[in-house]
């Protein structure tokens, strides 16, 4: 079943074009690789999808509705989630009151919030930090509270932007279980990654972005072998 | 028609110094993304000099300018390197915090020297007027208007031809950037709070024969530079100028069509459009 | 870095808290009985006064993060409105306080539609602007507001409850059981929204709007009701304070020092805490009396560092009961540039790194 429909989206910012006509779907319960060279558009081809901006033209659908101009607010309330490709912890606020605030957007009790939030961090095994304040904690575990406040909307697509963005590999891996974690739980992913190794793993499918289009779609063994998708990296990481 | 032409007059000569208030809130936000709550207070203590030079040392205020330039230019240089340094990172709104603070102290230690009461500069051509086609042309205003054309002219010459201009537009422009490239950031932002001080208070010294004297007045100021500037483009000085003309004749226009009491909430509410509708302004981005 | 105590939902009072709060809170109950003065009675209220409207901003400022510098207005229209009902309308403050309540949450409603879509110090900006006009709207709107001459109140008809006069306002002390109650109010409103969903929201839309946003956050509801919330008590701080005084004009209620002193008690006592109003209202309240009143000057005096005779003197005797708001100003370079957390927050990391050591 068909849970995120991504239907000729294009983003204009003044006269450039940051997305063009890229279409793909997301099938429920997969992981989906999304790469591409850095300025490809990966991060706008988000922010169109949750409703940071709307794109210029086409159509995002979600769960069978269409998601045009829908609100981040709205679209978070309807299911779908992103984290940030630059972490963005509620710095004075501790680790469980960030998850809670996540959490807060299913219940209206501070208790149950409480305890929806204390199952996450549980997951993300940040339990050592409850009541540190978000701002002081280092990167790898700012990627892991992000994540594990985003899984408190309880999501049913969540979007990950680079979230190993700046880790170690020991961190990297962590975040790699977690992803398993969470596919087990049912939620579909789409995750914006560089590290090759890593959305190699992790990937059921794999959308390549270019210069804002969508260069090639398959599965990581289909995009290894295609040369177009080799050159667009030619002089990136690999 | 004559009435319109007449407050067109005098709104377009008044927005010359209006102008020049705006380009110096402009140059500070664009070099330093500070919003100077204080700069209406500097051209009140720009007036308060010019007074003094006049009424102690028998200096016209229009040849006080000479004076004031390099006097207002060291003051807002202090300020900057003793306070506003410090913040440059720090939350806007805790700048501005800090700004409203310094504003506060400019106004209430004039307050406390030398006492709220108005004090007027009156000159021998203090309510002259010269007739241009049947239009009545303040002289003060006139002069005014000249010398601030000449000093936005310098002023644009100064930020296009030489190496500290340019690297005063390039920290504008990048700070980060104009760093790496080489260009002491800090001495930028020292010099910009500099120029935008030197000409509040020139602002200051070419009103002060056309309005009251008082430590309040820089208050109205403050909040009138932040239209135009908003109007024109943060960071623009084309963009300040052409705002300060438009305030200057819709403030004219207002009191003349309206009443002289709400000329003022024209001025505002023209300022919350703006803010609503096109927040870039005029000019639209931040490069000057 | 320490945890900060101004974490919200942060569990469990400290007995010890608790405790001084109870007995300030019988103390400041018993102390009409006990001084007569109705000089202290006033000084409480100032800073009863201080502590609500501190307290206000604190919720739309301090949690929510967005800094009003125009709180003035809300000020202003409860002043106004109460005064207008009971002067023209012989309608009592005790009701005309409500319709002031009901005009401030329309105008909050209005003034949130314009200024929350900026951001930042233009949010700052458009909040001046609009005091402004209002301000300047109460100038000019004579027929309404008697412009700048202001309205004066004769006075105020006495309180009657089912016949019986509870009290006929001829005296301080029960302005100061108002000021104790509404004060004690707004303390436990902002106590109520830390411990709440609302908490939570304002702090996320404090700390980032942008993630608040894509967490189910709408930025517009939950700014607004901070918004409203801040705009009544603000707008009950002033109906108190037009029939205490019994006269408003434009430049007493609605001016842009009010607004900015507003912001201080918070900022110099501790932003986005439960008592870090308070704690500004206790510096600011006093020091002002002090300098109003030339208590510092006479004990420079009496201390010997000044001589009464000399020129300093003369000067300090005649001049600084006029600084207070030149001691703002300081106050406010003082705090931002070395005390962002105010006095409270100074304060408790002293008493975290004093503690920590013995442990």
């Amino acid at each position: 079943m068909v849970i995120l429909e991504v239907k000729n989206v294009s983003k204009f910012f003044g006269g450039l074009a940051a997305n063009s006509d890229v279409s793909f779907n997301v099938e429920q319960g997969m992981i989906m690789g999304l790469i591409g060279p850095n300025g490809a558009g990966k991060t706008t081809l988000f922010n169109c999808i949750t409703g940071y901006y709307p794109p210029s033209r086409g159509d995002v659908t979600f769960d069978g509705r269409r998601m045009n101009g829908l609100q981040p607010n709205q679209v978070c309330k309807l299911g779908m989630a992103r984290t940030w490709q630059k972490v963005r912890p509620l710095a004075k606020m501790s680790v469980l009151d960030n998850v809670m605030v996540g959490a807060l957007c299913r219940t209206n009790s501070l208790k149950v919030a409480r305890e929806l939030a204390m199952e996450q961090v549980k997951v993300v095994r940040l339990e050592h930090r409850l009541n540190f304040p978000a701002g002081g904690l280092p990167i790898g575990e700012r990627k892991k509270l992000e994540v594990a406040r985003v899984l408190a909307t309880q999501p049913k697509l969540l979007l990950l932007d680079e979230i190993m963005g700046g880790l170690n590999p020991a961190e990297s891996d962590e975040i790699i279980k977690l992803i398993f974690e969470i596919k087990k739980d049912g939620i579909t992913q789409v995750v914006i990654e560089h590290d090759m190794k890593a959305i190699m793993r992790i990937s059921e499918r794999i959308v390549v972005i270019n210069s804002g289009e969508k260069l090639a779609e398959g599965t990581p063994a289909e995009i290894v072998a295609n040369p177009e998708v080799v050159e667009a990296y030619l002089g990136s990481e690999h | 028609m004559i009435v319109f032409l007449q407050s067109l007059m005098s709104g377009v000569l008044i927005g010359g110094v209006y102008a020049l208030i705006g380009i110096g809130l402009t140059i500070i936000f664009g070099v330093m993304r500070v919003i100077n709550f204080a700069h209406g207070d500097i051209l009140m203590i720009g007036m308060y000099l010019t007074y003094f030079l006049f009424t102690l040392l028998g200096i016209d205020p229009f040849l006080s300018v000479v004076i004031c330039i390099p006097v207002m230019f060291v003051f807002g240089a202090l300020t900057q390197k003793l306070f506003i340094n410090r913040m440059l990172g720090a939350l806007p709104q805790n700048q501005i915090l800090l700004t409203i603070g310094l504003g506060l102290i400019m106004s209430n230690t004039i307050m406390l020297l030398f006492t709220s009461d108005y004090k007027i500069l009156t000159t021998t051509y203090s309510s002259s007027s010269v007739d241009l086609a049947g239009i009545s042309v303040s002289e003060p205003l006139a002069i005014s208007f000249v010398i601030t054309a000449v000093i936005t002219a310098i002023l644009y010459w100064f930020l296009m031809k030489t190496d500290t201009g340019q690297a005063i537009r390039a920290t504008a422009q990048d700070r980060e950037a104009a760093q790496l490239m080489g260009i002491n950031v800090r001495w930028t932002s020292i010099l910009a709070f500099g120029i935008g001080s030197a000409l509040a208070g020139t602002a200051g010294a070419l009103i002060s024969p056309t309005y009251y004297i008082f430590p309040q007045v820089g208050s109205a100021f403050t909040l009138k530079a932040f239209v135009i500037t908003v109007l024109g483009g943060m960071g623009s000085i084309v963009g300040a100028t052409i705002g300060g003309i438009i305030i200057g004749v819709t403030e004219s226009m207002s009191a003349v069509y309206i009443s002289s009491g709400w000329k003022e909430v024209v001025v505002y509410v023209l300022f919350l459009l703006v803010l609503l509708f096109k927040p870039s302004g005029l000019m639209g981005t931040s490069r000057m | 870095m320490s945890a900060n105590l101004s974490v919200a939902g942060q569990r469990g009072v400290s007995p010890l808290g608790l405790g001084l709060f109870a007995l300030a809170l019988v103390a400041l109950l018993l102390f009409p009985l006990f001084v007569n003065s109705p000089y202290a009675l006033h000084m409480m209220i100032l800073l009863f006064l201080s502590v609500i409207m501190g307290e206000s901003w604190n919720i739309l400022g301090g949690y929510a993060g967005q800094y009003s510098v125009g709180h003035a207005a809300y000020f202003g229209v409860g002043a106004y409105t109460t005064m207008i009902l009971m002067t023209a309308k012989g309608i009592p403050p005790w009701f005309g306080a409500w319709a002031g309540v009901v005009m401030v949450i329309g105008v909050a409603l209005i003034i949130g539609s314009i200024c929350f879509r900026l951001r930042g110090p233009y949010f700052v900006l458009a909040s001046i602007a609009v005091a402004e006009i209002m301000r300047l709207s109460a100038f000019n709107l004579k027929d309404l507001t008697n412009g700048a001459e202001g309205i004066l109140a004769v006075s105020v008809p006495p309180l009657t409850i089912g016949g019986t006069v509870i009290t006929d306002f001829l005296s301080k002390v029960p302005f100061y059981y108002f000021g104790l109650g509404l004060a004690l109010l707004t303390i436990a409103v902002t106590w109520a929204v830390e411990h709440s969903k609302l908490g939570y929201f304002f702090q996320a839309i404090r700390e980032d709007q942008d993630a608040a946003h894509s967490l189910g956050i709408s930025l517009t509801l939950y700014k607004n009701i901070a918004l409203v919330i801040s705009a009544i008590f603000t707008s009950l701080a002033g109906s108190y304070y037009a029939i205490y005084v019994g006269f408003v004009d434009p430049n007493t209620v609605l001016p842009l020092d009010l607004s900015v002193q507003i912001v201080l008690i918070s900022i110099i006592g501790g932003i986005g805490t439960l008592f870090g109003p308070v704690v500004g209202a206790l510096v600011l309240v006093p020091l002002s009396e002090a300098l109003r009143s030339n208590l510092i000057t006479k004990a420079l005096f009496s201390i010997g560092l000044v001589s009464e005779s000399s020129k300093i003197g003369a000067f300090l005797q005649e001049n600084l009961s006029h600084a207070h708001v030149l001691i703002y100003g300081v106050l406010v370079v003082i705090v931002i540039l070395f005390m962002p957390e105010g006095v409270l927050g100074f304060v408790s990391r002293l008493v975290h790194k004093i503690t920590r050591r013995d442990a």
